[in-house]
């Protein structure tokens, strides 16, 4: 099944077309960005169904990253370290007519090596998934100080 | 770079609304279901903690404005970003068939959930022929 309840493109809720049969501006920057966007998410893993948007973030410890994941529950949310890479994997129940259907979500983002994975360590809050990967020791910078006479 | 920024909306847009001024708002998604005595609204709120999230109705217009809480230790430097800070809003008028009174709100996980009842007389009646 296609996720389609999220429109990370805050522009998406413009019209197809507007009045007359021309395009819109909006509508053009739409195709633009949808025929673009495949070779710019490729920091965060190939564009496919079922994806959320991801943030990445770093500090001189730790790289942060944030996922959007509104409505899933806990219990549903698998993150693991493969090759190099960070996966994320959760499921929301929707509601279609009558009946529940889960929907899958995952996505694959490429994180540094120098990542310590057995202290990695997530929190889901308000529907934001954060994981924290602390950076290993000797990655960090380090200042030296030099004397000089 | 320039020349890309003008290629690729998206890229000059990053949380501006390209003329470098932030946006003030963004539409969530939604959902509307309709019941026989209700109406039930799920918004996509991802971020917005239950003190971010205003909810009025005014004139047959219901409001929902939600704030993102950024939950990030200061100094952190973004290396790419998909999401966007900018508040929620989203506006849906009802020309008054919503009972005020009777409306229902649940916040969980980003999800908020509306209820909203309907006015006496925007259901449906039965008459009775003699």
């Amino acid at each position: 099944m296609r996720f389609i309840h999220y429109t990370p493109n805050t522009r998406s809720v413009a019209p197809a077309t507007a009045a007359g049969g021309r395009f819109a501006r909006a509508d053009i920057e739409n195709q633009l960005d949808w025929l673009f966007g495949a070779a710019l998410t490729g920091l965060a893993g190939t564009p496919c169904a079922g994806q959320f948007p991801v943030d990445l973030y770093e500090d001189k410890d730790n790289t942060y990253v944030r996922a959007e994941l509104p409505g899933v529950n806990r219990d549903a949310i698998s993150v693991e370290i493969v090759d190099g890479s960070l996966s994320i994997q959760a499921s929301r129940k929707a509601k279609s007519g009558e009946g529940e259907n889960a929907v899958s979500l995952n996505r694959l983002v490429s994180i540094p090596d120098e990542v310590q994975a057995d202290k990695v360590f997530a929190a889901y809050e308000n529907g934001i998934l954060t994981v924290t990967l602390p950076r290993k020791e000797e990655a960090k910078p380090k200042k030296i100080s030099v004397s000089v006479n | 770079m320039s020349l890309l920024n003008t290629l690729i909306p998206s890229l000059s847009r990053a949380g501006t609304n390209g003329d470098g001024v932030a946006c003030a708002s963004r539409r969530p998604h939604f959902e509307v279901e309709e019941t026989e005595g209700a109406y039930g609204l799920t918004v996509f709120l991802p971020g917005v903690p239950k003190d971010g999230l205003e909810i009025t109705d005014e004139g047959g217009e219901l409001r929902i404005t939600g704030k993102r809480a950024p939950k990030l230790p200061e100094g952190v430097t973004a290396l790419h970003r998909e999401s966007s800070d900018a508040a929620f809003e989203l506006v849906l008028t009802h020309d008054n068939t919503v009972d005020a009174g009777k409306i229902g709100a649940e916040l969980k996980d980003g999800i908020l959930h509306l209820s909203l009842a309907k006015a006496e007389s925007a259901k449906p009646r039965k008459i009775s022929v003699n």
